[in-house]
């Protein structure tokens, strides 16, 4: 059986967005709906002052709260543990993105935060949130996992390039640009990440790098006190960029 | 005579100013929603639910408070209340037509619900059984109507709907309590009793609407009441207002002392909302000041007194429905320096508009059933 997850080694992650890019175009996403971002937490002050950050794409919980609290099963588990939204069956009603505790929901129907608003600038076809120049060949796109040019009014998420992983060959535990039997089924931002931050795999089998990534360096996860148990893992050592992920908010 | 037209009159400007209302507000979404699409709302990707959700739970929950009102008759059995039952479903009716009317304009795609919440059937889901429990409080509250208009007040088959829809409505209130309490990572709302806070609070809202209503279809002339509706309006009806809304003060302290007191990671939210003249002017203007007002035996049977105090009571629990709903949301999510404080939202003419939609809906149905139905109706015996 097969779990996909990934690994950040925040030891290793320079913070370079290289990530966010990558899924931006390998995915087609609007700007500021950024299902990989890297977020940065300044601390302290002058000359104590401290940067760190923190990539983040969509966990894919093994308990996911976005899709126990869907009303229309939009949200879902894929037997190889992906979390997606089918686009069809999405009213919009954003209860997900409530219920996310890690902030990795967004609705094509939202403002625009960045202008001009690039749905006006490529207006889109049909009912298409948006139609840019360059987008993800029609047939990768697929709505019932949430891949490609959203409609409008519905909410999008990582899919952990889910176009891409299922095409990795059978039985493949790694999925690696290293790899060239694997590089064209590896996840985006895992593909492009300069420092080779990220590693992607399957949790469920005790060989792979995955695994034994997360043993040997004690991987954790985050927010794991609310019980979602993400399938991302972070590892980190000496001088890695841990974040005290409360700290930059003040009432 | 004069009463009777008077209070002719007086439907026929409610009328005016809730059909223009709507039309003009739903002229203004429509409109908005078809030049911006859902870009017309001010929410963000920190705040996903504005003003619209909280209009929402404002009118459905004050559909609730007025189910509970007329259950006081027609489940308990209190004889006393029979008055002012029947104006009490029809209001029950329409303020939930006004709530779905919010989120209906409020939401990306309405009408897919019709297929998806049957076809997914999701059993984890508060929102879902939220659904399901009020639309079968509108529907068992149309039947009930029904029967009533048909001077069936006790036959089995009308205490059975009297009975259902109590039930229902008593499910959907705690089903969309759950929406909010069982959101563990959101402090401000993370409570096991946000149900019961909300039974309270709806019961609140009916006696509020109960009481207002009353008094504008009586043109607040307490004389022109037939002396059943006088004898309830000059004895238990306040005495229940006050009751309610005692009890809601003490939740309402209790809920902001614990959040203030706390130093949980997100309940420092409760201390913008404790610095907000808003909140300040929804406690004391819009509850303690209606409280002094209905504990007093002379005051609160007068009727401007009622008006007022009802009023202001509808007017703070709509400023509460909006801080409970927003600054639920407000601690982003894994934002870091892209959101270094608090989210903020600030609604904006869409949103407003729905607000005045959702209003006007109320005022012109409620005219329209006075003007139909005799909402004083009673059993003949």
């Amino acid at each position: 059986m097969t779990k996909w997850g990934m690994v950040i080694d925040l030891e290793k992650c320079t913070g370079c967005q290289a990530c966010t890019a990558a899924c931006q175009m390998e995915n087609t996403r609007m700007p500021g709906e950024v299902w990989q971002d890297v977020i940065f937490y300044t601390e302290g002050t002058y000359p104590s002052a401290t940067l760190s950050w923190l990539p983040r794409p969509c966990m894919h919980c093994e308990e996911p709260s976005c899709m126990h609290v869907c009303p229309t099963k939009a949200t879902y588990k894929t037997g190889d543990g992906l979390v997606l939204v089918d686009w069809n069956r999405c009213i919009g009603c954003k209860y997900c993105m409530i219920a996310c505790p890690y902030g990795v929901r967004f609705y094509s129907g939202e403002r625009a935060e960045i202008q001009p608003d690039v749905r006006t600038v490529y207006p889109g076809e049909g009912d298409k949130v948006w139609s840019p120049p360059f987008q993800m060949p029609a047939d990768k796109q697929d709505r019932s996992r949430g891949v490609g040019v959203a409609p409008a009014n519905v909410v999008t998420k990582c899919t952990f390039c889910s176009h891409r992983i299922s095409k990795a060959p059978k039985d493949a535990s790694d999925l690696s640009g290293d790899n060239p039997a694997t590089r064209e089924s590896t996840p985006a931002c895992v593909l492009t990440c300069p420092p080779t931050a990220r590693y992607f795999g399957n949790l469920d089998d005790p060989n792979s790098e995955v695994s034994r990534l997360i043993a040997q360096k004690k991987g954790s996860r985050l927010l794991d006190h609310l019980g979602n148990r993400p399938q991302v893992y972070y590892v980190t050592g000496e001088g890695g960029s841990v974040p005290n992920v409360g700290s930059s908010r003040k009432a | 005579m004069n009463t009777t037209t008077n209070t002719a009159s007086a439907s026929n400007g409610m009328l005016a100013v809730g059909g223009i209302g709507l039309i003009v507000s739903l002229g203004i979404v429509l409109m908005k929603l078809m030049s911006e699409g859902h870009s017309a709302f001010a929410t963000t990707a920190n705040i996903p639910w504005g003003l619209p959700i909280s209009t929402y739970l404002f009118f459905v929950l004050a559909s609730t408070g007025l189910t509970f009102v007329a259950a006081l008759s027609m489940v308990f059995g209190i004889k006393g209340f029979y008055p002012i039952a029947k104006r009490s479903v029809w209001l029950a009716i329409i303020t939930l037509i006004a709530g779905f009317a919010a989120l209906g304009l409020e939401i990306g795609h309405p009408f897919r619900m019709i297929w998806t919440f049957p076809a997914g059937m999701q059993f984890r889901s508060p929102m879902f059984w939220m659904g399901v429990f009020y639309t079968a409080d509108l529907v068992l509250l149309l039947f009930k109507f029904q029967k009533m208009n048909a001077d069936d007040w006790d036959s089995g088959a009308s205490r059975q709907l009297g009975v259902a829809s109590f039930v229902a409505v008593v499910l959907a209130q705690g089903t969309l309590g759950s929406v909010f309490g069982m959101m563990a990572m959101r402090p401000f709302w993370y409570d096991g009793l946000v149900p019961v806070f909300f039974l309270v609070t709806a019961a609140l809202s009916g006696a509020a609407f109960v009481v207002l209503f009353i008094q504008i279809a009586y043109r607040g002339n307490t004389d022109s009441m037939p002396l059943d509706v006088k004898a309830l309006m000059t004895g238990a009806m306040p005495k229940v207002f006050a009751a309610v809304l005692g009890v809601y003060l003490v939740f309402t302290i209790a809920r902001t002392a614990t959040g203030l007191w706390s130093n949980l990671e997100g309940n420092e939210v409760f201390r913008v909302m404790y610095g907000s003249m808003l909140f300040h002017f929804e406690f004391w203007i819009g509850l303690v000041v209606p409280f002094f007002i209905l504990i007093n035996g002379n005051l609160r049977n007068q009727a401007t007194m009622q008006i007022l105090a009802s009023a202001l009571v509808i007017l703070a629990l709509f400023i509460g429905r909006y801080e409970f709903v927003i600054m639920g949301q407000m601690v982003p999510m894994f934002k870091g320096q892209w959101t270094p404080g608090l989210a903020s939202y600030m609604p904006g003419l869409a949103e407003w508009m729905l607000v005045v939609l959702a209003v006007s809906i109320t005022l012109f149905l409620y005219a329209l059933g006075a003007r139909m139905f005799d909402l004083s109706g009673k059993p003949k015996s």
